[in-house]
């Protein structure tokens, strides 16, 4: 059984609009997403902005209701258990903030910040939580001393690793990192990722890794989910995606990685304009008339994409 | 933003020193407040505010500080239960009202969509209430009137405030990460309100409830003046100067009403610079330096 299935995953946004809040026509944000996560594993979900690869995450966890679809987490359904006063789901998943800044609470000291999912589920004495933080602390790479500062007394990337040692405070199974280092510079994003590599390691955690940035979700994930406009245009093993991409649109993300080479820069060049064209001659076969993607077809066992329909 | 690592007393305390005037100020209310809640322990209410037909409307001297009034009554000893009382009533209409305020402003803007829509339709129903008109009806009705009945009946009408400045704040802070991280961290929505939210909240509620506190002391002098404030036997403030409305006090008996008044104007004033200092103080693109 898998860790975490997401099936048919709809998150709509409904807009009320005109006369007396009539109800228009919703945003669509997320718009049948189906993906598993293995424990263990990480999965990327890769898209530009907008295409409801946050959404996804957030309504995993709870904090953008679901319109319809189901969330199964070890086989339970995650949709009525969020809404209802059980939240002991919450141990087993956890969240990593984009915004190192506004994810800790400027009024709040570290001791509190990381021990605040301990002291809603474990029954600790005030040693036994300070000595908990202090080992988390330590664990994130930061001095246990620093337990009764104040989140502005730390760099961006400290923060970060704050956020990251609440998010591991209680041991959870799932952790959704949503763009988890592209508020920080790059010295520090490596530093980070590496980071959430070796806790992965240790307490054998899966991520839902959302990104934009595709150097990292390539470093990082063992699947690969590309999204646009609230649909999934292809998936599969991150050897699939980079190896052998089928979509155009996939095809016209990869093309868009820098290459460091200046020698390749002509090849670069003309590969990005002949991708491109093959997207604008190609567009009106992969996408229906709204612009949105056909459903996902299985091309292998792990590799499914959102070819249109032949013949 | 060099004074980020103060913390946030440290700020205000700077703040009032460079500014002389907020300095001289707190020191003032201190001092006034202190000698006014000290003195009006010894002294009798009942004892001073008896009529004594003897010593009508003497000018001051060492006998009567600051003479007497038309019922031969020490202005001085009203002067102090007088101050003792206005501030009583304004400090417990401040922090009643804030608390209502804060409570219905903090769930509303917590909260959002329709719980907002609520509480801020509530809110408006209040402000559309002719609350002169309702205050002197309820004065002109009940029968005993005091301290708490007064403090009750303002407060009726001066939270709503209070509620859409907490509102508003809070409305940004629901959005702020720290919150949802809190959520899936499995706090309570009253935890997070209360543990996470109120205290990013706590400047601008110092800040209002100060000034609120200068303006409360100004609307029972006013309501008094008019006559619909205590009656004589229970002196404040207000009640001193309205004996300025018989034109013989107010042309040749001065020390009945003067005092008073002054003590009005200084407290507000310094209430009001403190006020000031202090929401210089949580907004850093104001401090003086």
């Amino acid at each position: 059984m898998a860790l975490l299935e997401v099936e048919q995953l709809k998150v709509h946004f409904p807009i009320r609009g005109g006369l007396f809040g009539r109800k228009a026509e919703p945003v669509k944000a997320v718009d049948g997403v189906r993906f598993t996560i293995e424990e263990g594993q990480t999965y990327g979900l890769v898209g530009e902005s907008g295409s409801g690869k946050t959404t996804t995450g957030r309504a995993i966890i709870g904090l953008n209701p679901i319109t319809s679809g189901d969330v199964l987490f070890q086989g339970r359904s995650l949709k009525r258990i969020v809404r209802g006063s059980n939240q002991s789901f919450r141990r087993d998943i956890q969240m990593i903030f984009q915004d190192p800044y506004s994810s800790l609470n400027p009024k709040k000291r570290v001791i509190d910040i990381v021990a605040e999912p301990l002291r809603n589920f474990e029954r600790m004495s005030g040693q036994e939580e300070k000595r908990a933080v202090q080992e988390l602390l330590e664990k994130v790479g930061l001095s246990p001393d620093s337990i009764h500062k104040y989140p502005h007394e730390f760099s961006g990337g400290q923060r970060q690793r704050i956020g990251i040692a609440r998010a591991i405070a209680l041991k959870p199974k799932l952790i959704i990192a949503d763009e988890p280092v592209s508020a920080l510079d790059l010295s520090v994003q490596a530093q980070v990722l590496n980071f959430m590599r070796d806790i992965q390691k240790e307490l054998n955690l899966a991520y839902l890794l959302i990104s934009h940035d595709l150097g990292i979700i390539r470093h990082m994930c063992d699947y690969i989910g590309i999204m646009y406009k609230g649909r999934h245009v292809e998936q599969g093993t991150t050897s699939d995606i980079f190896g052998n991409p089928q979509h155009i649109y996939t095809k016209r993300l990869l093309s868009a990685i820098p290459d460091m080479d200046p020698n390749n820069r002509e090849k670069q060049l003309q590969l990005r304009a002949a991708v491109n064209l093959e997207y604008k001659e190609a567009y009106n076969r992969f996408f229906d008339e709204q612009g949105l993607a056909y459903p996902l077809k299985p091309l292998s066992e792990t590799h499914y994409a959102a070819m249109p329909e032949r013949g | 933003m060099g004074d980020k690592n103060l913390s946030g007393w440290r700020i205000v305390l700077k703040e009032i020193v460079r500014d002389k005037m907020a300095l001289l100020s707190l020191i003032l209310i201190v001092a006034i407040t202190a000698f006014v809640y000290l003195t009006s322990l010894l002294l009798d209410q009942s004892q001073i505010v008896r009529v004594n037909l003897f010593e009508l409307n003497k000018p001051p001297s060492s006998e009567f500080w600051l003479g007497t009034d038309q019922g031969g009554r020490d202005v001085f000893g009203q002067l102090i239960i007088g101050t003792r009382n206005s501030l009583t009533i304004a400090i417990l209409v401040t922090s009643l009202s804030g608390l209502i305020g804060i409570a219905i402003g903090l769930i509303s803007g917590y909260f959002g969509g329709m719980v907002d829509n609520f509480f801020m339709r509530i809110v408006d129903f209040f402000m559309i209430l002719p609350t002169l008109m309702i205050v002197i009806a309820f004065v002109t009705t009940v029968p005993k009137y005091g301290i708490m009945s007064f403090t009750l009946i303002m407060t009726a009408f001066l939270w709503m405030g209070k509620a859409r400045l907490i509102r508003s704040k809070a409305l940004q802070e629901r959005e702020l990460d720290y919150v949802k991280a809190s959520r899936t961290s499995g706090s309570s929505h009253l935890k997070i309100m209360l543990v996470q939210v109120l205290p990013n909240l706590s400047s601008i509620i110092i800040v209002s409830m100060t000034l609120n506190l200068a303006a409360n002391i100004g609307l029972e002098s006013g309501l008094s003046f008019l006559g619909f404030g205590f009656p004589e036997s229970t002196p404040s403030l207000g009640t001193l100067v309205s004996y300025a409305r018989n034109p013989q006090v107010l042309e040749s008996r001065w020390w009945i009403w003067v005092p008073a008044s002054v003590l009005i104007l200084v407290l507000m004033l310094s209430i009001n610079n403190v006020g000031q200092a202090l929401r210089r103080a949580a907004d850093a693109r104001q401090r003086l330096g």
